[in-house]
């Protein structure tokens, strides 16, 4: 009898659903804004808002137009970039100097005055100590410059009109507009970029975002590449002329990085996420002046240090990482010269190196300290004077001495180029891979977002390698 | 690396991509093919012969052994095994050569059409996939969906009446709803109606539809009509259609009372400076994408105008209860409005 009762409730709501028919939600929608619209007659009294309304009008008229659109976007995310770059210099150097400098041999002294076994002092200290210190040193004062600015401009309004300005290069690749935001932010940091992508509601193009945000060359890259160009690429055009190649071979590989972030978007949409926009508006908030220091306060918090924690954690193992398998032995040779041997060959096709092949096995955790880990391991193969020892990495002060150690290492302007293009195409770092899978909770995306930067670089680096032969 | 040579490693590498595109190319690379084909087993083809007899005896045809062999693909010695198959199993009896469905068999085939039309009703509620691509892929899942997923599938969805085509989709105890209504092609002039109901196959006919941007839900008004051609007016554009594509097309005829808004027009051709009051949201947006322009303010009798257009032309951002929302086109052409 129950049963009977329930099931004849269940049928009458479905009846009754059927003759409510499709226009119901319209109709409650329509309602409530009706209602609203009622209540706010009576209640809210609006002063004159015209004025307002045209300085948000004449600057939006600036900033979507045809002729200053695209100049202004550009102009901004360099200024933003420039900032952070050259202002970061400073509480690097500064931190350098007392993390590395002055803290690590105070360690190290620490440690042979309470006596402790060499193997100890190196795993802890030239290990994981030095790793974290690298860590916090090199990514520390960018995050922090970069953020804040970042977020500035998305307070006050901007970034949704760039949004908006991009929308269309983005719909013709499969993609959501509000992925031009989350592109940006991954300049800053590939894992923040990837966190960012929840203001895209589609499930398909907010995997897409994740995939394709490794394609942003993020802080931690940024120094490696002016590194090697300024030392490889500065060197071949005549010397009034090598700050403007080298600094131009920098902008080309960005710009070429969000040329494969297109490419791959369009190809992903096209094959195994297949579909369109479902829902795509954007909306356009009025200009506000930003709330300063809640603002700067908010992205330190909620973006900085949260990311830094991150970094931190997984650069303590792979610092002890570095450290054992230069000093780990394996008959006469070290596990990290062994490793270095046994990749040279597919080094050699891809135009590289084994040594930058194993340093960007170990230095997975952070970018920041592959450019050390290649100094460290060159030393460690060639066995030339310089260097700090066995798995202790260290930066040399002079660009030019770096540049010695690495054509010592038998470096070529080939390497150098593949190296900059491998920092491009290669695996997001361990922080960006635990952050996708902490966002899209699938073994099978984080995979694929993990790899297919990998198989990308090694095609790329190959396919550039033996041109490269094959003319010059 | 004596035997390196820059020219062998590049033929090696491009030998590599070929065969690893041969193998997965989308749609007929090898891998799929040998995929697909150990996939259609007995169970799929049974389905299928049952699909079309439900099909064919709901228009009053009945079919032969030979029309079932000529309609299907598969090979013929499959289907004649899967008929006999299903002869001993009593969902169709064989009278003569003629294949009818018993009441067993015609339950079947309604629940497969049933979790046919649950399925192209979730893809298109619930995921972005292309309105070309759903029947192909509901094809696909019918035969998969157990009868308790496609219950709960159905519960999920609302219990909805129609699939998004307009085809009515049979309740679980086996209801179905009748479509009321004329085919385009047999419409008089100067007739008013609303699109009910486009049909899905055959393939080619369906997708012109769809190039021409007809959408389900709409008014129309017949304005010519001959042998070689038929126009209608709707939502403020003009369509001109081949006899044979207008015959795909159902129109549930409106009373002439009915006041019909003749100034209607799309959102999409809305001009910088100019005001209109919105009408609503065509049926072709659905599920959350509906619900969140009407959380955004697209609902009827709202002024809508244009605030911003866009360097590259598409999206525009219109300015409706105070705020700036910016639209693609493909969008904004499923918002009907009239010009104030």
């Amino acid at each position: 009898m129950k049963n009977k009762n329930i099931e004849h409730i269940i049928s009458l709501s479905n009846d009754l659903r059927w003759q409510i028919g499709d226009e119901f939600h319209d109709n409650l929608a329509e309602g409530i804004y009706a209602d609203a619209a009622e209540i706010v007659k009576d209640a809210v009294h609006k002063k004159d808002q015209i004025n307002k309304l045209r300085i948000d009008a004449r600057i939006d008229k600036i900033i979507t137009s045809k002729t200053w659109g695209f100049p202004l976007m550009f102009l901004i995310l360099a200024l933003v970039l420039w900032l952070t770059i050259i202002g970061a210099n400073y509480p690097s150097s500064m931190l350098a100097g007392l993390l590395l400098d002055t803290l690590h041999p105070a360690l190290k002294g620490l440690a042979s005055t309470i006596g402790m076994p060499w193997w100890l002092d190196g795993f802890l200290i030239d290990g994981v100590y030095l790793a974290v210190a690298w860590v916090i040193a090199v990514m520390l004062p960018p995050m922090a410059i970069f953020f804040p600015l970042f977020t500035l401009l998305e307070d006050f309004g901007y970034l949704p009109r760039v949004a908006f300005n991009l929308d269309h290069l983005f719909k013709l690749s499969g993609a959501h507009g509000k992925q031009a935001l989350t592109m940006s932010m991954g300049f800053g940091c590939n894992a923040a970029g990837v966190v960012a992508t929840r203001i895209i509601d589609s499930p398909r193009e907010r995997l897409i975002a994740i995939i394709t945000n490794n394609f942003s060359l993020c802080n931690g890259r940024w120094p490696t590449q002016i590194l090697i160009a300024t030392i490889f690429i500065g060197a071949v055009v005549p010397t009034a002329f090598s700050g403007i190649a080298s600094l131009g071979a920098v902008i080309g590989i960005a710009i070429l990085g969000i040329f494969f972030m297109f490419l791959v978007s369009w190809a992903l949409s096209k094959t195994v996420l297949k579909g369109e926009v479902s829902t795509f508006n954007l909306e356009l908030p009025p200009y506000r002046p930003p709330r300063f220091w809640k603002t700067i306060y908010t992205s330190l918090i909620d973006r900085t240090i949260i990311v830094l924690w991150r970094a931190i954690v997984f650069a303590a193992p792979a610092g002890a990482v570095i450290w054992l398998i230069s000093n780990v032995y394996l008959g006469d040779q070290s596990i990290a010269a062994w490793l270095i041997h046994s990749l040279d060959g597919f080094g050699f096709l891809l135009g590289l190196n084994g040594v930058i092949l194993v340093a960007y096995i170990v230095a997975i955790p952070a970018n920041e300290i592959v450019i050390p880990t290649i100094l460290m391991l060159t030393v460690l193969v060639t066995g030339i004077d310089g260097g700090a020892g066995a798995g202790v990495m260290f930066e040399l002060d002079s660009v030019s001495a770096t540049g010695d150690v690495l054509k010592a290492g038998g470096w070529t302007l080939l390497t150098a180029v593949n190296l900059m293009l491998f920092s491009l195409l290669h695996n997001p770092c361990s922080t960006t891979i635990y952050t996708i899978y902490k966002e899209t909770k699938s073994l099978k995306w984080t995979t694929v977002a993990s790899i297919l930067p990998v198989i990308m670089g090694f095609v790329v680096t190959f396919l550039v390698a033996q041109i490269w032969r094959l003319l010059i | 690396m004596n035997t390196y040579n820059p020219i062998t490693a590049l033929l090696i590498f491009f030998t590599i991509s070929v065969f690893l595109y041969l193998l997965f190319r989308p749609n007929k690379g090898w891998f799929w093919l040998i995929k697909a084909n150990s996939k259609s087993n007995g169970k799929i083809v049974v389905e299928d012969i049952l699909k079309l007899l439900y099909h064919n005896e709901n228009a009053d045809k009945h079919l032969n052994i030979n029309d079932i062999v000529r309609t299907l693909k598969n090979s013929d010695d499959l289907i004649l095994e899967s008929i006999n198959k299903m002869a001993t199993h009593e969902l169709v009896t064989i009278e003569s050569d003629m294949v009818k469905l018993t009441q067993s068999g015609s339950d079947y085939a309604l629940r497969i059409v049933r979790a046919h039309r649950l399925w192209e009703k979730f893809l298109a509620e619930k995921t972005g996939f292309d309105e070309v691509e759903w029947h192909e892929r509901a094809e696909r899942k019918e035969h998969e969906l157990t009868k308790d997923e496609t219950d709960l599938l159905a519960s999920k969805l609302g219990n909805p009446q129609f699939d998004p085509h307009g085809d009515p989709i049979p309740t679980n105890t086996g209801k179905i709803a009748k479509i009321k209504g004329n085919v385009l092609s047999e419409l008089n002039v100067d007739t008013i109606g609303r699109i009910i109901h486009i049909k899905d196959k055959p393939d080619i006919v369906y997708k012109q539809i769809l190039a021409e941007n007809i959408h389900i839900g709409s008014l129309i008004r017949v304005v010519e009509k001959n042998a070689s051609r038929i126009v209608f007016h709707s939502e403020g554009e003009s369509f001109v259609l081949a006899p044979i594509i207008a015959g795909n097309i159902t129109v549930s005829i409106l009373e002439k009372d009915v006041v019909v808004e003749e100034n209607l027009a799309r959102l999409s051709i809305l001009k910088a400076g100019e005001t209109a009051k919105i009408i609503g949201i065509s049926k072709e947006i659905r599920g959350d994408s509906r619900r969140r322009l009407l959380d955004l303010g697209f609902v009827k009798g709202a002024d809508v105008s244009i605030d911003l257009l866009n360097p590259l032309g598409d999206p525009k951002a219109f300015l409706i209860k105070g705020t700036s929302i910016a639209l693609r086109t493909n969008q904004a052409s499923k918002i009907l409005i009239k010009k104030v």
